[in-house]
């Protein structure tokens, strides 16, 4: 048995100190706890924990197999995310606790707070006394017991699962129900006490999820979408696209939805050129060997950093959205080309994490398929803040994508509508996130670089937070960004374009003196080797490519994704469909994508007079339009083109 | 070269540098660049016509090539390695045995006096001669056989390609072209010789075709009991049906051996046919369609068997000699090598072997003038010019035994350097295929992604062998399958992910790209520039909303509702922020339909006649001229378009009074409300209240409703009197806009029309006069469901919990014309200059 005392060591050397004891399969005291956060997260060794005192945020959190007692109180997010073990609370615990609970066991002898159990998926969340309100918030599964008062909005879009109420349930959630339960469910609700020590002798309510909003009522007619001139290049202003989305939409009685960015035109890369003689590109021996392109990202605060072979990597995109080939085969072509695979979504495929070298998994806010395992394979984290082609909303993913084996990995029931929240339980502000971080550090070992996931709103001031809550690095997404499903009014309305994006993020480091102080990953409509170096020249660090690799892989941009009948097999979870696919063939096709891409950045480099990729700057750029200008404050020089062909005729 | 070319021979015609298509993968495989895309979208449409017209633009064998194409196409569709490719081959039959036998194109009369001299009536020779006579030049067509067609007509049966298939196809062309003239049963060296022709033509064309079977190359090979595959078919389709010996054993594993051996199985007295191949069965050069029609009708086949040599038998038959072999490694060719094994020999008794090693070209003549060498006429691969000046060589005869589009192909490539010639271009353009799109729309089929190939049904033997052995797609089958196309060559929905740029992506994955491939295709981007686009008045398009992200906190749908209850006044607390308005002039049962859904949905209706559904709250618009209705809850002073509102006069004292402003009265219209005090304030974008559909014509004034909240907010007068917005609202997404532009609702018109089953026509809108009422009622309500909650969602992802709360600071322009006029700034910079 081992003695930690909180009063002479960091949480930091705590943690460590109990993972190095359990490891040893030591039971431990934790002593002088001082309501300090993190206490015991990440452990994954069936040891006793006991805090003598009270425990801060995330208690037990992300730990697997271990028992933890905790004398009194504890604060925020006890358990969160727990995969097995269990937790005892002598006294009250505060908001969500319970929260992502992925199995195992958390009682709390007195009260708890609000958002108990939110988003959890399997497990047990015992709590003695009242609950506050919304208990069971957006639960996907397991089993809340609540022995007091259930609080206000019990089963608040609960999507399954079940919440036993011992007292008065004092309002219902929205699309929640009151069931008698069976005498078996009763039973076993009454033995799991008995276990536990606890004696009570009152019936209860069983709440559960009503089905009243899980599902549409009405489908959206499918239709292939028509050229984008119907709509731009000065279509009139009642064009076919407009009629025919008031037509939809007066069937439907809602938003549309596709897949893909937004498809009107928008300021970007094309509206800049990069100054240099095509005649050049290439014609200097090979670029390959003349240009430096290795860049890490990740190691702002000693982390071990990822490298890449050149400045790009796959930008994240879920396995759910996309069939599990497609992950494999991104996974592979990553690996091929020595760049960054990134999870998305939708947890982390076994399979995708042997064809990765290099992997970053990303938490989202329903916390689907996150747990301390697969954290502790990854090669970096990414907390999900927005995206750029839904920025301020959450995932959806319909029943017909969630397979049993797409379930099994996210942790949730098969077969449901599948609903995320706008927001992280855990994060509702700038503070939150500097907790968050410091969870997934203390749970990891401060061994991986943690990333922010972000669409571009007010960018040039929540840049600002991102450095300061210290995220070793952004991944920066624009309006252009695609997704599997979107309302197309989101899509086209909501968020700026990523030129924009970068120029703000640039700009808003600079205005607290961090300017390149903070690695800016770009993405959203970054299509080949020409758009990187312009984003790289303005600023960015590396850049991401979803949609280009995804066409590269056979992608035929019907921005049909969201049907789940992708006729390319690539954003489908149908197996005939997915059949279609050729993992092999198209792993290899993006590899050769992306070895294209990185000739592109090095060709480009060494012709503008480089040797290395950090040396491409605003110097090598004009602007072609007035709003590029605009925005970079780059020469606006839209003849640009025009003196560059009469040097070639002149030369001709 | 002049402008007035038949299009197969003018590259002037080729699209392929238009922005918005691309030629897809089907119409590169093709040899004569066909459309593909567009008439199989065509079909899907059900314009057959446009389909035949597409299809026969390059293709005078059209109706031939739906039945016996080679189909290079299909291999290259995108859809081929997913569930099979589209059916294209299946499709153009569909469509020529709907339309061909009726299809007719009018006669070019000739208009130039040169002549030029064809040898050869197959589909080079006289693909050449219909590009040749359609540029008003005679051309003479000399061939060997009594019959037109080459070999088409002797060297297919009938039962993949009937006769008048090939006649139908061969009379349009005649038809078309009266400078054709035929000379049949006219072999060159015996009825016409070269000197001759090239005293009397201005140019001569050698497209005779590989006229000649090869031997088998082994012992025996002379013998009566061996003939060579060519002659066969050459027989059979001449008429004949000879009794033959029970078995017949073909040599060889292409397309002739395939026809002979179906054809074999079809002859009396013949119970068992064999194919014998040297190398897998797989590695057959016949297509695989044609392969498994054989084995479908009972051939044997034999592989990686070799000819050794061919022995008399007592008993009238003969055995062929065979060596077993084994598959080497892949040559260079890409072919698989094969070896023989020791000591494996065997042998194969047979009443007739049939010799389909491969075709060659013979003809004295042609030695005689030195342009044979190695069984092909000798012809430049690019200009196709043969060493003897004027004379030019084609098809199958000059670059060896092909299919019936190369053939074409090259028929129409041969026309190209001799109309080249003759209109005395030294050095035209290398020829390649133009490529044309007839911009069909995409197939809005519901199934598209999920409807599997269907293959036309296999026929077989049948009760008349030679009769066809495949059937063709009914009309429904032909929908079905057209609706699968990928239609790679039309425009994406998406101006970012262009078909251009798509293109550009998939060539940088490429098998076969190489760094020079990768290098152009750089060059290309580099030079690629978006043309400036057309700046068009700003409108709600360029306006975005900024989502909440880290410095704002996002709002959770499941758990904060957004309000959108909208106070306008007495009597006018509506539900939502929208109003219906324009519709005066509407069928009485569309203004019934549109009053209940907007009734059922808590909206309010604006309009100068009173709405048809009590208890909906009306807004009249006062016209100049109108007089106040008691009923009304409130009366808005319209004033002209020009002629600024003026104070209403109302039928009942307390009734709520309203102005509207437009761009042009906005000053004057202001300059009262400040002083006035309406009770509402309605700022119409479009200028056009209260005609019928009033924002139809034109977009919206944008910089219109920041002016009005600048002016009043000079006067203090901000918050004083509601705003309601009128003007160009399509979506939530719009109206969500113009609340945060300061209005407090919007009213919808020409967006209420269409939700309401109206059809844009010239005046307006087009009602059909068995509208479905209960349907059109509820279009709008769902419509005006879906506005308000995408609104909702709007402010939402703003951060905000009641839709009213959207503000100006939520937006951001996307062009310095949008940030000018409405003074917000533009996304990306500091502030508006």
């Amino acid at each position: 048995m081992v003695t930690i005392d909180l009063s002479s060591l960091s949480v930091r050397e705590a943690n460590d100190a109990l993972r190095a004891a359990a490891a040893r399969g030591e039971d431990i005291d934790v002593i002088n706890p001082d309501a300090r956060h993190h206490i015991g997260v990440g452990l994954v060794h069936p040891v006793t924990v006991r805090v003598h005192g009270s425990a801060g945020y995330f208690c037990a959190g992300l730990s697997h197999g271990a028992r933890f007692e905790v004398e009194s109180n504890v604060g925020w997010g006890v358990g969160d995310s727990l995969y097995a073990g269990t937790v005892v609370v002598g006294g009250n615990a505060g908001a969500i606790a319970g929260v992502a609970l992925r199995g195992g066991e958390v009682v709390v002898k007195g009260n708890v707070g609000s958002r108990a159990g939110q988003v959890m998926k399997d497990g047990t969340l015992l709590c003695c006394g009242n609950a506050s309100f919304l208990a069971g918030y957006m639960m996907y599964g397991g089993r809340i017991i609540i022995l007091g008062d259930s609080g206000e909005r019990v089963g608040e879009d609960m999507s399954a699962g079940a919440i036993y109420v011992g007292g008065r349930v004092q309002s219902l959630g929205s699309d929640a129900k009151v069931e008698t339960p069976s005498p078996d469910e009763e039973a076993d609700v009454k033995a799991f006490l008995a276990r536990h020590g606890i004696a009570f002798d009152g019936s209860f309510t069983k709440v559960v999820n009503a089905g009243t909003k899980l599902r549409y009522g009405v489908s959206e007619p499918i239709g292939r979408p028509q050229p984008h001139t119907v709509f731009s290049e000065g279509a009139s202003y009642w064009n076919a696209k407009v009629v025919e989305d008031i037509r939809a939409k007066s069937l439907i009685g809602r938003y549309r939805i596709r897949g893909y960015g937004a498809s009107k035109a928008v300021p970007h890369f094309s509206d800049i050129a990069i100054k240099v003689d095509p005649a050049r590109v290439g014609a200097a021996g090979d670029p390959l060997a003349a240009v430096t392109l290795a860049t890490t990202l990740g190691d702002r605060f000693g982390a071990a950093p990822l490298r890449l072979s050149m400045p790009v990597m796959i930008a994240p995109m879920s396995y759910g959205a996309l069939s599990k080939s497609t992950k494999i085969a991104l996974a592979r072509a990553s690996r091929l080309s020595d760049i960054v695979e990134n999870t998305g979504e939708g947890g982390m495929l076994p399979e995708e994490r042997a064809e990765a070298r290099q992997l970053i998994y990303q938490c989202l806010s329903g916390r689907l398929g996150w747990n301390i395992h697969d954290m502790l394979k990854a090669d970096a984290l990414e907390i999900y803040i927005s995206q750029g082609a839904k920025p301020g909303l959450g995932g959806q993913l319909m029943a017909k994508k969630v397979t049993r084996e797409l379930a099994a990995i996210r942790g949730i029931p098969e077969g449901i509508d599948l609903r995320s929240p706008s927001r992280h339980p855990d994060i509702m502000g700038a503070d939150d996130l500097v907790i968050k971080i410091e969870e997934f550090r203390e749970a990891t070992g401060y061994a991986k670089p943690i990333s922010v996931k972000m669409g571009a709103g007010r960018v040039r001031d929540d840049i600002k937070i991102a450095y300061k809550d210290g995220f070793d690095f952004v991944q920066l997404d624009g309006m252009q960004g695609s997704t599997g499903a979107a309302s197309t009014e989101v899509l086209e309305n909501m968020g700026i374009p990523t030129l924009a994006a970068l120029q703000e993020a640039l700009d808003g480091l600079a205005e607290i003196d961090h300017k390149g102080d903070m690695p800016i990953v770009l993405m959203g409509g970054i299509k080949d080797g020409v758009d990187a170096v312009k984003a790289l020249a303005l600023g960015a660090s590396a850049v991401a490519m979803g949609t280009a690799a995804l066409i590269a892989g056979g992608c035929i941009s019907c921005m049909q994704c969201h049907v789940g009948n992708c006729v390319v097999g690539i954003a489908t979870q149908d197996p005939e469909h997915e059949a279609r696919y050729k993992t092999e063939v198209q792993a290899q096709a993006m590899h050769r994508f992306f070895e294209a891409v990185r000739w592109q950045i090095a060709a480009l480099t060494q012709a503008l007079g480089h040797t290395d990729v950090r040396q491409l700057s605003r110097a090598d750029l004009v602007a072609l339009t007035p709003e590029a200008a605009a925005i970079t404050g780059l020469p606006f020089d839209p003849a640009y083109r025009a003196v560059h062909e009469q040097l070639q005729s002149q030369v001709a | 070269m002049s402008a007035c070319k038949p299009f197969p021979v003018d590259l002037a015609a080729d699209q392929s540098g238009l922005p918005h298509y691309e030629p897809p993968p089907c119409q590169v495989a093709c040899p004569v660049g066909t459309d593909v895309g567009s008439y199989v979208g065509l079909i899907w449409q059900g314009d057959l016509p446009g389909a035949l017209e597409a299809i026969t633009a390059t293709n005078p064998f059209s109706s031939v090539c739906g039945l016996v194409c080679d189909a290079p196409c299909e291999p290259a569709c995108r859809r081929a390695s997913g569930d099979g490719p589209v059916a294209i081959r299946a499709l153009k039959r569909y469509v020529m045995e709907a339309l061909g036998p009726s299809f007719h194109l009018p006669a070019i009369t000739p208009d130039k006096t040169q002549r030029v001299a064809i040898i050869g009536a197959g589909p080079a020779g006289l693909t050449a001669a219909q590009d040749i006579a359609a540029a008003g030049y005679l051309v003479d067509v000399y061939d060997a056989k009594n019959r037109p067609g080459g070999a088409l007509a002797w060297g297919i049966p009938d039962f993949r390609l009937p006769a008048e298939i090939v006649e139908q196809d061969i009379n349009r062309v005649l038809e078309r072209c009266p400078g054709i003239s035929l000379h049949l049963s006219a072999p060159l060296g015996e009825k016409v010789f070269l000197d001759a022709l090239r005293a009397d033509h201005d140019a001569v064309l050698l497209a005779l075709g590989a006229n000649a079977g090869r031997r088998l190359g082994v012992s025996g090979d002379g013998l009566d009991q061996v003939v060579d595959g060519l002659s066969f078919l050459a027989r059979i389709n001449g008429g004949e049906r000879p009794t033959l010996p029970s078995h017949v054993v073909i040599v060889g594993g292409g397309d002739v051996a395939m026809d002979a051996c179906r054809a074999a199985r079809r002859l009396p007295g013949v119970n068992k046919v064999t194919v014998v191949y040297r190398r897998g069965q797989e590695d057959m050069p016949a297509r695989a369609h044609e392969l498994s029609a054989a084995l479908a009708e009972g051939i044997e086949i034999l592989s990686h068997a070799q000819p050794t040599a061919i022995v008399p038998r007592p008993n009238g038959e003969v055995e062929l000699r065979l060596r077993r072999t084994e598959a080497g490694p892949v040559g260079a060719d890409g072919r698989r090598s094969f070896r023989e094994i020791p000591e494996s020999d065997f042998g194969l008794n047979a009443g007739l072997i049939v010799a389909a090693v491969g075709q060659t070209t013979l003809g004295e003549e042609l030695e005689r003038h030195g342009l044979l060498a190695g069984g092909r006429l000798k012809a430049d691969p690019v200009t196709l010019a043969t060493p003897l000046p004027r004379v030019y060589a084609a098809g199958d005869a000059a670059s060896g035994p092909s299919t019936i589009v190369q053939a074409m192909a090259q028929g129409h490539k041969a026309a190209y350097m001799i109309l080249a010639a003759l209109e005395g271009e030294e050095h035209p353009a290398p020829y390649h295929p133009p490529y044309r799109s007839r911009f069909a729309p995409v197939a809005q089929d519901p199934e598209w992604e999920k409807l599997g190939r269907e293959d036309p049904r296999f026929l077989g033997l049948g009760d008349d062998p030679w009769a066809e052995a495949e059937a063709g797609f009914d009309a429904e089958a032909a929908r079905r399958q057209a609706a699968r196309c990928y239609r790679c060559d039309t425009e994406t929905g998406s101006t970012d992910y262009t078909v251009k740029m798509r293109e550009a992506i998939f060539a940088l994955a490429r098998p076969d790209r190489d760094t020079a491939a990768i290098a152009r295709r750089t060059t290309e981007r580099l030079n690629a520039r978006t043309p400036a686009p057309a700046q068009p008045a700003p409108t709600f398009d360029q306006l975005v909303f900024l989502p909440a992200n880290l410095t704002r906190l996002v709002i959770d749908p499941y758990r904060e509702s957004c309000r959108t209850a909208t106070p306008l006044g007495e009597g006018l607390d509506l539900a939502h922020p929208l109003l219906v308005g324009g519709l005066d002039g509407a069928p009485g049962p569309v203004r019934e339909a549109a009053a209940a859904a907007l009734a059922a949905s808590g909206g309010a209706w604006l309009g100068r006649t009173r709405p048809p559904q009590a208890g909906l709250p009306w807004i009249q618009a006062l016209a100049p001229g109108d007089s106040a209705d008691a009923s009304a809850v409130l009366v808005l002073a319209l004033g002209g378009p020009h002629a600024p509102a003026t104070r209403p006069t109302l039928a009942r004292p307390g009734q709520l009074w309203g102005l509207r402003a437009t761009p042009e009265t906005a000053g004057a219209v202001l300059a009262l409300a400040i002083e006035a005090r309406p009770d509402l304030l309605l700022v119409d974008g479009c200028g056009t209240l209260p005609a019928d559909w009033a924002d139809r014509a034109q977009a919206p004034d944008l910089g219109l409703l920041p002016r009005v909240i600048d002016t009043l907010r000079a006067h203090r007068a901000e918050e004083a009197f509601p705003i309601v917005w009128f003007g160009g609202l399509r979506s939530g997404s719009d109206l969500a806009k113009a609340l945060a532009l300061g209005a407090t609702a919007g009213v919808v018109s020409m967006a209420a029309g269409l939700a309401l089953g109206g059809a844009p026509a010239d005046q307006g809108l087009a009602f059909p006069p068995d509208l479905d009422l209960q349907a059109a009622r509820q279009g709008l309500e769902q419509f005006l469901k879906a506005a308000v909650s995408e609104g909702s969602m709007m402010a939402r992802c703003t951060g905000k919990t009641d839709i009213h709360n959207l503000e100006p600071e939520d937006l951001r322009t996307l062009s310095l014309a949008a940030q000018a006029v409405t003074g917000l700034p533009m996304a990306g910079v500091r502030a508006p200059a």
